[in-house]
This record gives C-alpha cells, sequence and structure tokens, in this order.
C-alpha cells in the first residue's frame, strides 16, 4: 500500500541544515494500522506530510497503491489532492467560515474526486453517521467542541472513500477520559472498513493500543519497526527498550559467553548473540521478582526494601542491592513494605546490549 | 499596593487632554468670535454647511479619494501579502525591510514626485506619451481624485501589507491544507478557504486605510489645494488659515465634529470586523511552515516583476523625479539638452539658517516626544491591564481615541486652546511646547498597543513573585517590568522618532514661527511658494538628515518586527 524507499529531508534552521528525515525505507501493506512512534523532532510528521504531499521531500520514493507520488530520480510530485488520501490533522483544521455538512461536503462537491449532485447529501449523512454526528449538519462548525471537531474532522477525512488515512497525532488536544473513548472509536471503525491507517503520535500506550505495527522513530531515523509485543520485549536498541516503558538497567562485563560481572554480582544471561567487553542489561520492573525462598539459585540477590507505593492493583518498590537501586513491580499483596528481601531476575527477561558511549548515562 | 495612584495620575495626564480637545472640538461649532470678543453660541455653522453646495462637493471628493486609496492600497498589499506568506518566493526579508522602509518615506515627498512625474502641464510621463503618440491633451492628471488616491493608496501600502500579513499568519495553515490534502486544487483552495477565511481581515483593513484617507492631510494639501479640489481636511484647514477672510474657527470645529463622528463610526466598524476575523484565527502552535505554493522559476519571474514594479512606482520613480527637479531651475523632462543645465545652484539657495533651525527642532523633537509618550503609555498600560482599576476599561477606551480622531483636528483644538482659553495662562501659542505636547498626544495609540501587546505577554506571577519577596511597586516596574519590556520599548521610541521626519499634518497647523519650524513644514513652505524645484532640493537634504535616523532604526529595531502601525 505504501513504499518508502532511501526518503530524505533537512530543514534549514537558521543557517544550519537539521537533517528531519536520514533515509527512510518503509513498507506498509493494506488494511495496515500502522503507527508512527518517537518524540518531537523525530521526524515523524515530517514523514506523514512527505506522504500526503504537503512536505516535499529532497531525495527518494513514495508510492501509494502501487503508483509512484513522489521520486527525486524520476522529478515525479504529485500534488496532495492527487493522491487520493484522507488526512486528520493535530489541530483538526475543521474550516470555521463552514457548516458541519459544508465541511464535509466541500471536498465532494469541488474535490478532485467529486460526486454526482445526487450522491453528496447520502454521502455526507454517511460519513457523518460513522462518527455518529448524525444530527448536527447544520451546526456552525466552529461552535463544536474539540471533541466534535475531531469528529468532523474524521468524518471529512472518510467521507472520500480513502484507501488510506492520514492522522497527525488526532488526540493530543483532547482530553483523557475522552481520549480513551475516541482511541476505541477509531480502532474499530478503521477495523470495520478496512482502510490502510498511517498514524503519527508521540505517546506510546496510544500506539501499542492502536498498532497492528509501530515504527519507532529518533533523529529522523527509524530506530525499529515491529508489533507492540516484539518492541516491548526484544527492543533493537536500549533507546527502543527506553521509550516503552520504565526499565532498570545495569552496566557490567562479560566473563564468558552467559555470565557478567555487574554492580550487583554475577549475573546470568541467556542471548543469542555473543558479547564481549562492556555491556548494559535492562530489567523490566514488573520483571524484577521479589521472593520469599527459592529453589533457584541463579541471578538471586539479596536486597533491602527502601519504600513500597501502592497503586490499587499493583505496587512499586525500590529494592536497594548493594549500590544499586532497582525498581520492582508487583501484585499489591506480594510487596513488602520494608525490609530485607530476595530479589530474583529471570534470565530470560534481560535484555543485552553492547555498551556504547550512548548507554553509559542508563541508570 | 503602593505607588498605584502615582501610576494612574500620570495614566490621567495623558487622557485627560485628549478628551478636553475632543470637548473642545465639539465646542467650537458652535461658536463664534475673535480672540478677546464676547462669547457668543450660533448655529450658524451647522445651518451653512448642509445649505452650502460645497459641502457636498468636498464630502464627495473625499469619499471618492478615500475610496480610491483603499483599491490602490489593496491592490499592492494583498498579492504581495499573498506571496510572501504562501509561496516559495526568495527574498522574502528583502521584501519585508523595503515594506518597512517604505512606510517611513514621507507622503509629502511622494507627492512632490508624482507631480513631476504627472502633473498635465509640466508632468514628464505626459510630456513624453504626448510626443509620441502625438497626443493633444496629457492622458494624465494627477491633481485628480484618482490621482491624489493613487498617490496615498501607494503610501497606505505598506500598512496595507503589514495587516494583511498578520491575518494569513493568525491562519492555521492546516485550514488550507486539509482543502489540498482531500482533493481541491490551488485555484479551488484560495477560492472556498484561504479567500473566504483572510476576508475580514481585509475588510477590516479595507476600513482602516478608508479611515486614514478619509482625513489625510498631506497628498490633498500639495497636490489638490492649488488646483481647488478639497477634501475635508484641506477644507477645515482653509477655514483656519484662508488666504484672504478672517480665520473661522466655527466653521472648521463644525466640518472637525461631523469628520470626528465619522471616523469614530469607522473605528467601531473596524473593530466589530476584527473581532469577526479573529473568531477565525487559530493558534496551532505547532512550529511547521505551511506548505508553499511552488511558483516555478516563471512565477518568481512573473511575482518579481510584480513587485519590482511595485516598488519602483512607490518609491524610486517619485525619488528619481524629485532628484532630477532639485537640479533644475525650471522644471524640464529629462534631455540632452536639460542636461546641461543642471547644477546645484537650489542647494546652494536653500535657506540653511531656516534648515538648521528647523533640523535642531526636529531633534528636539525626536527626543522628547518618544520619550514622553513612551512614559504616559507605561503608565496608561499598567493601569489598563495591571491596577485592577475599576475604571481601566475608559483608560483603554480614551487611549484609542488618539487613532481616530484626525490628527488635525487634534492640532487644531490645541490651537483654539492656546489662542483662546490658555492665553493668560501659558503662552503655548507658536511654540515648540505645543508641537511636542500634541505629537505625544496623537501616538499614545500606537504606543499603547504595542505596550498593551508585550505586557499582556507578560506573566503577572512574575510581579507577583517580585511583589511577594519585599520589592515595591517602582522597584518591581524598574527590575522586572522595564528589562522585559525593552525590545518593545526601544522598538516604539525609534518608530515614533522617525514619525517626527514625515510629520506634517500637524505641524501644518502649529507651527505658525521661526522658533518652532520643522523640516517638512519648511519644505512644504517653498512648494506653496511656487519654487518647486527648491522644495525637491530641500526634500532631499531632509532626507539626508533622516538617513542616520532609519540606520539606527534597522541596526535597533530588526529584533521586533513590528505587526501594526499607527
Amino acid at each position: 500500500m505504501i513504499s518508502i524507499t532511501d526518503l530524505r529531508k533537512n530543514f534549514q534552521s537558521g543557517d544550519r541544515a537539521v537533517a528531519a528525515l536520514q533515509g527512510i525505507d518503509l513498507e506498509v501493506s493494506k488494511g495496515e494500522f500502522f503507527v508512527l512512534l518517537g518524540p518531537s523532532g523525530s521526524g515523524k510528521t515530517t514523514l506523514l506530510r512527505s506522504v500526503a504531499g504537503l512536505e516535499k521531500p529532497d531525495a527518494g520514493e513514495i508510492s501509494l497503491n502501487g503508483k509512484v507520488m513522489f521520486s527525486s530520480s524520476r522529478r515525479i510530485a504529485e500534488p496532495p489532492e492527487a493522491r487520493g488520501i484522507g488526512m486528520v490533522f493535530q489541530s483538526y483544521a475543521i474550516w470555521p467560515h463552514l457548516t458541519v455538512a459544508e465541511n464535509v461536503g466541500l471536498v465532494l462537491t469541488h474535490g478532485r474526486f467529486r460526486l454526482a449532485k445526487g450522491e453528496v447529501q447520502a454521502r455526507i449523512r454517511h460519513a457523518l453517521s460513522l462518527v455518529q454526528l448524525d444530527d448536527f449538519e447544520s451546526r456552525p462548525a466552529r461552535l463544536l467542541s474539540g471533541g466534535q471537531q475531531q469528529r468532523v474532522a474524521l468524518a471529512r477525512a472518510l467521507a472520500v472513500n480513502p484507501a488510506l488515512l492520514l492522522m497527525d497525532e488526532p488526540l493530543s488536544n483532547l482530553d483523557a477520559r475522552l481520549r480513551e473513548e475516541v482511541r476505541t472509536n477509531i480502532k474499530k471503525l478503521t477495523n470495520q472498513l478496512g482502510i490502510t491507517v498511517l498514524y503519527v503520535t508521540h505517546d506510546q500506550v496510544e500506539a501499542m493500543v492502536l498498532a497492528d505495527r509501530i515504527a519507532v522513530m529518533a533523529q529522523g531515523e527509524i530506530l525499529q519497526i515491529g508489533n507492540p509485543y516484539e518492541l516491548y520485549r526484544v527492543p533493537a536498541s536500549s533507546l527502543v527498550a527506553e521509550f516503552f516503558g520504565s526499565i532498570n538497567w545495569l552496566h557490567g562485563k562479560m566473563l564468558d559467553s552467559e555470565r557478567v560481572e555487574t554492580e550487583i554480582g554475577t549475573l546470568v544471561i541467556q542471548v543469542a548473540r555473543q558479547y564481549e567487553g562492556n555491556v548494559v542489561m535492562g530489567v523490566r520492573p514488573e520483571d524484577v521478582k521479589l521472593v520469599h525462598a527459592s529453589a533457584d539459585v541463579e541471578n538471586r540477590f539479596s536486597g533491602d526494601v527502601l519504600a513500597t507505593t501502592f497503586l490499587g492493583d499493583q505496587a512499586t518498590s525500590e529494592v536497594k542491592i548493594k549500590n544499586k537501586i532497582l525498581l520492582a513491580k508487583t501484585l499489591p499483596d506480594d510487596a513488602k513494605p520494608v525490609g530485607a528481601v530476595l530479589v530474583h531476575l529471570p534470565k530470560e527477561k534481560i535484555v543485552v546490549f553492547p555498551e556504547t558511549v550512548a548507554e553509559e548515562h542508563l541508570v | 499596593m503602593k505607588g498605584r495612584w502615582l501610576f494612574v495620575s500620570i495614566a490621567a495626564v495623558g487622557l485627560v487632554p485628549v478628551v478636553a480637545f475632543l470637548l473642545i472640538v465639539f465646542w467650537m461649532g458652535f461658536w463664534q468670535g475673535s480672540p478677546g470678543d464676547p462669547v457668543v453660541y450660533t448655529l450658524k455653522h451647522y445651518r451653512e454647511l448642509f445649505t452650502d453646495g460645497s459641502t457636498y462637493r468636498t464630502l464627495l471628493n473625499t469619499l471618492g479619494f478615500a475610496s480610491t486609496t483603499v483599491l490602490v492600497s489593496l491592490f499592492f498589499a494583498v498579492p504581495t501579502a499573498w506571496l510572501v506568506e504562501r509561496t516559495d518566493l526568495p527574498g522574502k526579508n528583502l521584501i519585508f525591510a523595503l515594506v518597512t522602509i517604505g512606510a517611513l518615506v514621507p507622503t509629502f515627498f511622494t507627492s512632490m514626485g508624482w507631480v513631476f512625474l504627472l502633473h498635465p502641464r509640466i508632468g514628464v510621463i505626459n510630456k513624453f506619451l504626448m510626443e509620441w503618440f502625438g497626443l493633444a491633451q496629457a492622458p494624465f492628471n494627477i491633481a485628480s481624485l484618482l490621482g491624489m488616491g493613487w498617490v496615498e493608496g501607494l503610501g497606505l501600502s505598506s500598512i496595507a501589507f503589514i495587516m494583511i500579513v498578520a491575518t494569513y499568519r493568525t491562519m492555521d495553515p492546516a485550514l488550507e491544507e486539509a482543502a489540498r490534502v482531500h482533493g481541491l486544487g490551488i485555484l479551488r483552495t484560495l477560492r472556498y478557504v484561504t479567500l473566504p477565511l483572510t476576508f475580514p481581515g481585509i475588510i477590516a483593513a479595507s476600513i482602516y486605510i478608508f479611515t486614514i484617507g478619509l482625513s489625510a492631510f498631506e497628498v490633498p494639501a500639495i497636490i489638490g489645494m492649488s488646483n481647488k479640489i478639497f477634501t475635508f481636511s484641506t477644507f477645515i484647514f482653509y477655514k483656519i488659515q484662508p488666504q484672504e477672510e478672517l480665520p473661522s474657527y466655527g466653521m472648521a470645529g463644525a466640518v472637525s465634529s461631523i469628520l470626528v463622528v465619522l471616523a469614530l463610526l469607522l473605528s467601531w466598524g473596524y473593530f466589530r470586523t476584527l473581532r469577526f476575523s479573529h473568531r477565525y484565527a487559530v493558534v496551532t502552535g505547532k512550529g511547521y511552515r505551511p506548505r508553499l505554493v511552488e511558483l516555478g522559476k516563471r512565477g518568481w519571474l512573473l511575482a518579481w516583476l510584480f513587485l519590482g514594479g511595485y516598488f519602483v512606482v512607490a518609491k524610486l520613480l517619485p525619488f528619481l523625479l524629485l532628484v532630477w527637479a532639485s537640479l533644475l531651475r525650471f522644471f524640464q523632462p529629462p534631455s540632452w539638452a536639460a542636461l546641461e543645465q543642471v547644477s546645484l545652484r537650489n542647494f546652494y539657495g536653500l535657506p540653511w539658517n531656516l534648515l538648521f533651525q528647523g533640523a535642531w527642532n526636529t531633534v528636539i523633537l525626536m527626543i522628547a516626544v518618544p520619550t514622553l509618550t513612551l512614559i504616559l503609555c507605561l503608565a496608561i498600560s499598567w493601569t489598563v491591564l495591571r491596577s485592577g482599576l475599576k475604571w481601566r476599561v475608559t483608560f483603554d477606551a480614551v487611549a484609542f481615541l488618539p487613532h481616530a480622531v484626525p490628527h488635525l483636528i487634534l492640532a487644531i483644538a490645541a490651537v483654539f486652546a492656546s489662542l483662546f482659553l490658555l492665553r493668560d495662562v501659558v503662552s503655548l501659542y507658536g511654540s515648540l511646547t505645543i508641537l511636542i505636547l500634541v505629537y505625544t498626544l496623537s501616538r499614545i495609540s500606537f504606543a499603547t498597543r504595542i505596550i498593551n501587546n508585550s505586557l499582556a505577554q507578560i506573566h503577572p506571577e512574575l510581579e507577583e513573585a517580585a511583589f511577594v519577596g519585599g520589592l515595591r511597586l517602582l522597584q518591581v516596574m524598574r527590575k522586572i517590568l522595564l528589562p522585559l519590556l525593552k525590545p518593545a520599548l526601544v522598538y516604539a521610541w525609534l518608530w515614533m522618532a522617525l514619525l517626527c521626519f514625515r510629520e506634517l499634518t500637524m505641524a501644518s497647523v502649529l507651527v505658525t514661527s521661526q522658533g518652532n519650524v520643522t523640516l517638512p513644514m519648511i519644505v512644504w513652505g517653498l512648494w506653496l511658494g511656487g519654487s518647486l524645484n527648491q522644495a525637491a532640493a530641500a526634500n532631499l537634504v531632509v532626507l539626508g538628515f533622516m538617513l542616520p535616523a532609519v540606520i539606527l532604526y534597522l541596526y535597533f529595531g530588526r529584533r521586533t518586527r513590528f505587526t501594526e502601525a499607527g
């Protein structure tokens, strides 16, 4: 559906060039819900806007449905209106001088993909009913609430029956409760329509709820592409691991192929790859097991619970082992408020990366 | 808050005269007599006004002139603003710089240039066209409503440009992008989204320009008056300084009252439309630049032809003609024969003593007026935004009056007050002090708006933190507010200083002696006396005096680009 090869784009900021996209390769298949996830300045919005034709990349190629939309080598740059897409903007971009129905109708009556006169009304109704705004047709758009504007924007984007729907942080301007509700609706609706979605967000929870696959981006590059489980469990780099939820880092030196000397003692790891020299190891807080006694002697350390916070359905404890403090997440009844405890770190749950300059600061 | 009443009092000192002058104008219209006579009240002036045919002719002239002004300024400003804000045209900073400097070029300067270009008898373009095509009559006449509106419109196109750029800036570019993405081409997006959304902004700018045109003085005074084409402003001026009869302050007061009411109504309309256009403004908070329309090489060429033509016509041609005229004893179109006559005689013959006196007075004005205005306006802004005073809205409304009330009328009220009311108290008539006072009052709206905008962006907690820490109000002003407001203050100071060089309207009635003569008045005096070529030379000397100040402005003011001109 979407095929992107070696896409590059530099921005001129003052007198220096900032690389927004540094050679992006991406394939999104038909019907897939694909999320671009990254912090601000990672290039995710630039990538989305390039697909829309709102940004002109410096080099590379973009094709949609097999049709080349942009190619620097072949000097092709189709304008946005020729790409046949629907798009929801972060600010919603609802035209304030029109009514709700006119907002949806303008693209149907004057756009490149306009309908015959008789069909327009029915299509407007259908699009508005998809987002449950049936009775709002004649309402001036600027009088709508943020959540309603968001739905009009979605209706407008879906009205042209696009094969591809682009969404640029569509939930970031909604309050927390509404966001959850709209998130679920978007997922249901796009599933039901079988539409391909390219979705930009900086919120990892949002990404995990919505996505079939996620591309994690930073500084104009894609760090890893995968489904939510893979990204969480098998991150390709410490950066990706950091980005998805919290994680404890340990620094150490390889003793042999599976034993590492660390600040809390000798740790056994289980990895497919051979490492040498200095490494960093990550353990998610929910994998830090607090035990009373265990037959398993591997990766077992004695520590001290410094403080425990109860959060209702779970508890987090700060556990000190030698001079290192680890965060442990447990079921509330398993937690111990303070005092001595045994800590078990299951070897299959430990991720390992070679230590470079970038990893030195991790804690 | 200790010290609060000090600020409120200073604000009142600036605003009370504004109200007083306005009342004086209305009062003048019912008043008859000369200084020293017993006061007689009458409705005679209004009766005469409404029964005299020349009133209606003047009204039609003024409306025609102001409408032409609006059309001409929009014709240049709207495309220029669109090119700068929404296309990939290179050299946008240059365009901004040229337009800003363009707003500083005195209107009397370009007016004289255009007389040399398009006057039916001596205009260069007319003469060339008549010669080439064998015409019996001059094809153009600058001394007409269209001609005057053309010159005024070119002058005001800078302000129109800046206002329309602002409406583009406050519009969320995603509104246009949404149209493009969903299938509307460039032209349909312009037609169905961009234009309807910028329309209120363009209407607001039109009303603003129309209001200025309604009371504009310099162009009608330099081009119209000698050809007996009067607009309201020159009509009023003529009543105050007639050539044969006695001055009729009563008549001037009546006409001024009508003009003030008209201007206030228009300003009300302006704010209504502006509020309407702000409903469409969306602050996105997203830093991305809007998708720029790609013009292509041919588009760039056309755009630069348009912009180049605009700058040549609006500024360069009048300037070149003034230079040429200043080098000749009698004006004639450029030719080899005329070239032999070129000399610096006009410059030697200028009244240099007077010019230096004028330059000295202008320097005093340049320093005194902005400084005084800023002190008053800081107090006004603080009262409006920070004092918590019940009456602060009134302060805000009064501070706006000098913008709506034509400056010529402010000056006439001041002259009237100095002659009839304050004669035995202080002698202001013909002094430099009266110039300083009236110029200052006339700038209150502009400076208050600049400081208001800046102060509104400073969170009150910054000051509250200092109060909690034990600082007193004056210390907070000195240590917190002044440093934070500094860029805006520096910019406003420089801009107001430069405006002193181009101020002819108020000077035309306030300058009555050698003691308070200003540079523009000397130029105008030469022009009225018929020494057109000497006036051209004097004009260039004035520009020469102005140049160092402009360089200072560009150097210090470049960081704070101005959003609204006063």
